[in-house]
């Protein structure tokens, strides 16, 4: 069986071991591969990169595999991995941080739409100072229907219009559609504090 | 009356705004009323976690800000969301300092961090070993099978925060279940992901994982599944017909909040919990064990 020949690149690629651990917080030297994290992972089934591969990847300095894997965009941040974890490790905060680096580099995410969802409903929250559900939805629904438009994927704008509205009705039907807009009286406290989150990323990025 | 600083969170306020009307319907009757917050904001949910470290801590450390200035010892949070992302901002504050100043340099109410963050099983637990639930109770749930449902959120966190039940196999929820005279059942899948926070955006992930919670639950005979999380809630309720078709499971559960089986065995009106709102029918199997 052919191997594939890892690209190791030494001071990068520890410098983006260093990098990760340091922005998740975690120890992901500790790791000794027992897999316990794996075992329980509720995702890895489907993501086949489990918690355990993806340290693996971060260690082996698999930059562009590490930040861009089913994993990253799929976990659910159930936290079971960190639970388990004898050395204390939380993947969970690993995929975030990931995320978060993938975005930096302009990397296309894998699954698009969790990427959209997040931003929508950051959008929405950061807007009004409360998650408003119409609103974020709006905002997320224009933009993968949009993509999925320029792509041609009619099939998926038709599933995801019909999902959608069968959703709706059943919450007029039982009353659980919000129509009021909440917002926070002090939003200038939100603005300022999305302003500075801004800003401490391109400080990062320096 | 004691009071306990209370915020409810955008899904309290919005799609499960019954579950607020339950909360303080309950506790009310239990002696303690919840004062909500006042110009509360969202807590970012797993959204801020995924996206932006600032965020994450900083909205949740706004509303922490209000909280401790209502001068409160606790403040009790219904959304197992909510309730651990603000944790996970109050335990951070606590030991980074430059990081508490930065946030609080735009804060009009400064956070210190210092008050009591509740689940609604915190609140109610004492209430339960001191004996005070059991003196409001009238009416027992006899021959309702539950599963009791923790989720993800209630129990695991992702930082150092110790909690007082089993993490694994918790119990909190099933002791209160037998105090109301129900049967809550030994499972599989109680502190297994339904996958909430991917439902729009990963919906066929989220489906698998709800089925594999639904199909334990029916398989041990359960005639419903009671939770805390109003997240939780939504994601087993609005979506069961889909796991149901895609997955092909039989039998549909209806997914109660806590505060309506406490609520039905205080003896109020199911109509006035407005538990006839939810997606799958859950008036019909209170009617069915003779409990309307
Ligand atoms: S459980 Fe912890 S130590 Fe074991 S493989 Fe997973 S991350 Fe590594
Ligand atoms: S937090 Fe993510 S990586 Fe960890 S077990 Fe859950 S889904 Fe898997």
């Amino acid at each position: 069986m052919p191997v594939k020949k890892l690209q190791c690149d030494m001071p990068k690629s520890v410098q983006f071991m260093n990098e990760v651990a340091e922005r998740s917080g975690q120890n992901i030297y500790a790791c000794y591969q027992c897999r316990r994290c794996a075992a329980g992972c509720p995702v890895g089934m489907q993501t086949m990169v489990t918690p355990d591969r993806l340290i693996r990847l971060i260690t082996m300095g698999e930059t562009e595999e590490a930040l861009n894997n089913l994993l990253v965009w799929k976990c659910v941040a159930c936290y079971t991995c960190g639970a388990r974890c004898p050395n204390n490790i939380q993947t969970a905060r690993i995929t975030e941080t990931l995320k978060q680096m993938a975005k930096e580099a302009g990397i296309t995410p894998l699954v698009e739409r969790t990427a959209d969802f997040n931003a929508a409903f950051m959008q929405s929250a950061g807007h009004l100072g409360r998650f408003n559900e119409l609103e974020g939805m709006g905002i997320y629904e224009t933009k993968t229907m949009l993509k999925d438009l320029k792509k041609g994927d009619i099939k998926s704008i038709i599933n995801e219009v019909k999902t959608q509205s069968d959703l709706g009705l059943a919450m007029i039907s039982k009353k659980r559609l919000h129509i009021g807009i909440e917002r926070v009286k002090n939003i200038s406290e939100i603005k300022a504090l999305y302003k500075k989150a801004d800003a401490s990323k391109k400080e990062d990025r320096k | 009356m004691k009071e306990v600083a209370y915020y409810p969170g955008c899904s309290l306020h919005s799609s499960s705004e019954l579950y607020d009307l339950q909360c303080r319907m309950v506790f009310s009757n239990l002696g303690i009323e919840l004062k909500e917050i006042d110009d509360w904001n969202c807590c970012g949910a797993t959204a801020a976690a995924k996206t932006d470290d600032f965020l994450a801590i900083a909205l949740p450390a706004r509303n922490l800000g209000i909280a401790d200035a209502t001068g409160l010892s606790e403040i009790v949070i219904p959304c197992s969301s909510c309730y651990s992302r603000t944790l996970v901002s109050q335990k951070r504050l606590l030991c980074d300092s430059e990081l508490k100043h930065k946030i609080n340099a735009e804060l009009s109410r400064k956070v210190e961090a210092k008050i009591k963050v509740s689940s609604i099983l915190d609140l109610l637990m004492p209430k339960l070993l001191s004996g005070e639930l059991a003196a409001k109770l009238n009416k027992k749930l006899a021959g309702l099978k539950v599963a009791c449902y923790y989720g993800c959120l209630l129990t695991r966190f992702p930082c150092d925060i110790s909690v007082d039940d089993n993490i694994e196999n918790p119990q909190s929820m099933e002791k209160i279940c037998e105090e109301l005279g129900a049967e809550p059942l030994d499972w599989g899948y109680k502190t297994d992901c339904c996958g909430a926070s991917a439902s729009v955006n990963d919906t066929d992930q989220s489906l698998l994982l709800m089925s594999y919670i639904l199909k334990d639950a029916v398989s041990r005979g359960a005639d419903c599944i009671v939770t805390t999380c109003p997240l939780c809630q939504m994601n087993l309720d609005a979506h069961q017909v889909r796991v149901m078709q895609k997955h092909g499971i039989k039998k549909s559960l209806p997914v109660y909040f806590i505060t309506e089986l406490i609520g039905m065995s205080m003896g109020f009106d199911p109509y006035e919990m407005q538990i006839d709102r939810h997606f799958v029918d859950a008036i019909s199997l209170l009617k069915e064990k003779g409990l309307v």
